[in-house]
């Protein structure tokens, strides 16, 4: 098991790495000068030089990019062009909310994918199944721009439930956790569904009937508990993603996440911050698919077998 | 732990996310009620050294006062200080008695403006205003003889020195200790910091009554109405399609205000292209677009046709300026004349951002021009591409807006042959003796009315020449619940009216409800 970790942790520093190179490269091949950004389109050449200078943009690339990682090795992510704020700072403001929404999210998709997926597997051709499924084509077809909305147009101004937006308290949280886990409620049911209705086919799922178990035995603990698997790597895919920022349900609800700042920094070619942006998106990405593969070393033996084989 | 306790666990896990976030409704509850102001972008930085966006710079004039502002025709009068040229490259200014107390109770005296402006001019500091105050405004070195008077110095003389000495005020101490004014901005304005708890939520007080403000950011202009219409937010101002502006009208328990604004959009050319650069083809385009229709049904009335990027009420403006008319057939005749028709057709690439609204007016001139014969390609780009590609010249035709403008030295920043970019906005390359000599004459005189005259020839020069072509003036709207009282919308869509800005009624009494 250690060396399964080791093996994945080394893997995924590497992948980091390369994506701090990837965004600093791609950063510096995009046109736009950010010294033009600061100063201004009719600032003096010579000025120009000097925060060029300043900020070490005259250096040749190899160099700035050493410098760049000792600087992320001591965790100085920069300043921001428009702001004049630590980058630090800025992130440190959006994580939190990110983290929240992407947690409710998850919690939301979970409690709605488990219980449609199930009942559609076990009630396979029926109603229920067709039920179950259509309402997940409905909640994985609706964009987001569009379910926010409505959303909001029945909860908060006609019901009055629940605020507009902002980020006030619990209940500014429902309506765009709602939002974001509905669509991946649909994606991760039809796995369920689909997993599920595998693992019950199998014959030791039709022993344990045979033994006489209790239909919502076998399939809660014989059948549930061997579908997880595909589940579990679909629901840290899915979280990975949400934890970079849902860009749309935070413009919708004026949440203040991650998402919403990196837009803002590309509208305005805010170098710094998007380079800061989307390296936190890769690292939250990456770190999240390592824990969910030591899950799933950890749910199934198998896995760690295969890694040691390997 | 047994299973039942694990949704109970994460239940109370996201109990305490939600409780832990800024604003919880206990906190709220004890607090005093704010009054709540809808942005539709946050400000950037609350530094007026760094601010260049409206929303920034609208936000620093309540937090800072500056030496001078701006009277509805845009000439500069006293704020914190009277001036005197002592002669045309020496000018003096006395501070007065109002607004000399810092959010922190330090007095302002003429130290703190020396240390603003020095900060600024300091190249170090990376400020965008500094390019400005020294070539343009042409200041050379600051005195301050006594703790009540400043002296600028100049390079050369200017005559309209004043109107550049609008920003804010910053403590000298704190300048000195690199305080970070970005977001714990110390100001002598008639409001005060609060907090910053969100990016998208900003809190004020009012010094004279302590009244809160909350600044809440809500992108999106329906969202924004609908939580005008739930009584979330007080008060909201522009950036509404015309239809949200209808539909809130008709509303009960909302008030709808509008006054004609300043800031204008108009068509840039590239002059330097084989089919803009010809002055027949801008002219045609100028009859081609029926500006009074486009105003009517695409912005809802609320703009006015401008003939110059000066509105007429500036005191450098020209009210008696005659725009193109719309005449499709004249269009034509002029394109033909030109040499241009069905075996010769026209073709212009439009750019524009990807805003919304901006689209539809990029749509709307498509229609309208291919209706006399030219082709319009619409490329519409992400802002900062396309405010790059206008920056380096790789258009041929774009729209845009000016915001916010004061000085006429916008026309030696705009057209002046040698303003080319990075030295100046001349981004069309408009290369104009007669354009450059009148904007010297302008510049070189002392005397307001001498430069009043000299811009008005510039103004009726450069609509006949069509470098740009003006299309209107937008229009300012203010919308707010029915409690809100005591608003004076500005021209240029300042927040200044906050300052009178008052609730009438308790907010349980103020009309909530089903749109």
């Amino acid at each position: 098991m250690i060396g399964f970790l080791v093996r994945r942790i080394l893997g995924a520093a590497l992948v980091v790495g390369g994506v701090v190179i990837l965004v600093f490269m791609l950063i510096h091949f995009t046109p736009g000068d950010p010294v033009q950004v600061m100063l201004g389109e009719s600032a003096t050449p010579a000025d120009q030089a000097a925060l060029r200078h300043a900020l070490g943009l005259d250096r040749p690339l190899p160099v700035q990019l050493v410098a760049y990682f000792d600087n992320l090795a001591h965790l100085r992510l920069g300043t921001s062009l428009y702001s004049q704020q630590p980058i630090a700072t800025i992130l440190a403001r959006r994580i939190p909310a990110t983290a929240e929404l992407a947690g409710a999210a998850a919690l939301v998709a979970v409690l709605l994918a488990f219980p449609l997926g199930v009942i559609a597997a076990v009630h396979k051709d029926t109603g229920w199944d067709y039920g179950s499924m259509g309402f997940a084509l409905l909640g994985v077809s609706i964009p987001n721009f569009w379910m926010g909305p409505l959303l909001i147009l029945c909860f908060s101004v006609w019901l009055g439930w629940f605020p507009v937006s902002g980020r006030e308290g619990f209940a500014s949280l429902v309506l765009p956790a709602v939002t974001l886990g509905t669509a991946m409620a649909a994606i991760l049911s039809r796995m369920v569904r689909s997993s599920l209705l595998e693992v019950l086919g199998e014959d030791y799922v039709r022993t344990a009937r045979a033994k006489g178990l209790s239909e919502r035995r076998v399939i809660l603990h014989h059948g549930l508990r061997n579908a997880l698997l595909p589940v579990i790597t679909m629901l840290g895919l899915q979280l990975g993603t949400l934890l970079g920022g849902a860009v749309i349900t935070e413009l919708v609800f004026s949440w203040p996440g991650v998402g919403q700042l990196l837009i803002d920094a590309i509208h305005r070619r805010d170098y710094p911050v998007v380079q800061a942006c989307v390296l936190l998106i890769s690292v939250t990405y990456v770190v999240v698919n390592m824990l969910t593969d030591f899950v799933y070393a950890w749910v199934d033996p198998r896995v760690r077998a295969a890694g040691r084989g390997a | 732990m047994g299973r039942a306790v694990w949704p109970a666990a994460a239940l109370s896990a996201l109990l305490w996310l939600g409780g832990c976030t800024p604003g919880t409704p206990a906190a709220r509850a004890a607090a005093p009620v704010p009054l709540r102001f809808a942005l539709a972008q946050a400000p950037i930085t609350l530094d007026p050294r760094y601010a260049t966006d409206a929303v920034s710079s609208r936000i620093d004039r309540l937090l800072y006062r500056s030496l001078v502002r701006f009277d509805a025709a845009a000439r500069p009068v006293p704020e914190l200080a009277h001036w005197r040229e002592l002669s045309p490259t020496r000018w003096r200014f006395r501070l007065g008695m109002r607004g000399r107390r810092f959010q922190d109770g330090e007095r302002l005296t003429s130290a703190d403006v020396r240390a603003t402006y020095e900060s600024i001019l300091d190249p170090a500091t990376g400020s965008p205003l500094r390019d400005t105050l020294v070539r343009v405004a042409g200041i050379r070195h600051i005195e301050t003889p006594n703790p009540d008077t400043v002296v600028f110095v100049l390079a050369h003389p200017n005559a309209l020195l004043p109107g550049y000495l609008t920003v804010g005020i910053l403590p000298a101490r704190l300048i000195a200790a690199g305080h970070h004014f970005d977001h714990a901005p110390v100001g002598s304005g008639p409001f005060a910091f609060v907090a910053w708890p969100e990016q998208n939520r900003l809190i004020l007080r009012r010094r004279r009554d302590g009244q809160v403000f909350d600044f809440l950011t809500v992108r999106g202009p329906t969202v924004r109405v609908l939580k005008l219409l739930r009584g979330e937010v007080d008060m909201l101002q522009n950036n509404l399609p015309p239809e949200l502006v209808r539909y809130l009208a008709r509303r009960p328990g909302i008030r709808v205000e509008r006054r004609p604004g300043t800031n204008v959009t108009y068509l840039g050319f590239n002059l330097r292209d084989p089919v803009t650069g010809r002055l027949a083809v801008r002219r045609a385009i100028a009859h081609a677009i029926d500006r009074r229709t486009i105003i009517r049904y695409m912005l809802g009335g609320a703009a006015r046709p401008a003939n110059s990027i000066l509105p007429p009420g500036h005191w450098a403006g020209d009210p008696d300026l005659h725009g193109y008319a719309y005449d499709p057939a004249l269009a034509r005749r002029l394109l033909r004349a030109a040499g241009f028709g069905p075996g010769h057709p026209v073709h212009i690439t439009y750019k524009t951002s990807s805003d919304p609204s901006s689209v539809r007016l990029a749509t709307l001139i498509q229609y309208e021009l291919g209706r006399v014969g030219i082709g319009v390609r619409v490329q519409s780009y992400d802002w900062g591409t396309f405010y790059g590609d206008i920056k380096a010249g790789r258009f041929q035709m774009y729209s845009l807006s000016w915001v916010g403008i004061k000085s006429p030295d916008i026309f030696r920043y705009a057209f002046y042959s040698k303003s080319i970019p990075p030295l100046g906005a001349n981004r069309g390359h408009f290369d104009s003796p007669v354009a450059d000599r009148l904007i010297d004459a302008a510049g070189a005189s002392q005397n307001l009315a001498v430069k009043a005259r000299d811009y008005r020839a510039l103004q009726v020069y450069l609509l006949k020449e069509l470098p740009y072509l003006p299309l209107w003036f937008e229009g300012q709207v203010f919308a707010a619940r029915n409690d809100i009282r005591g608003y004076h919308l500005a021209p240029d869509g300042n927040y200044d009216g906050l300052e009178t800005t008052r609730r009438v009624a308790a907010p349980a009494a103020a009309a909530g409800g089903r749109p």
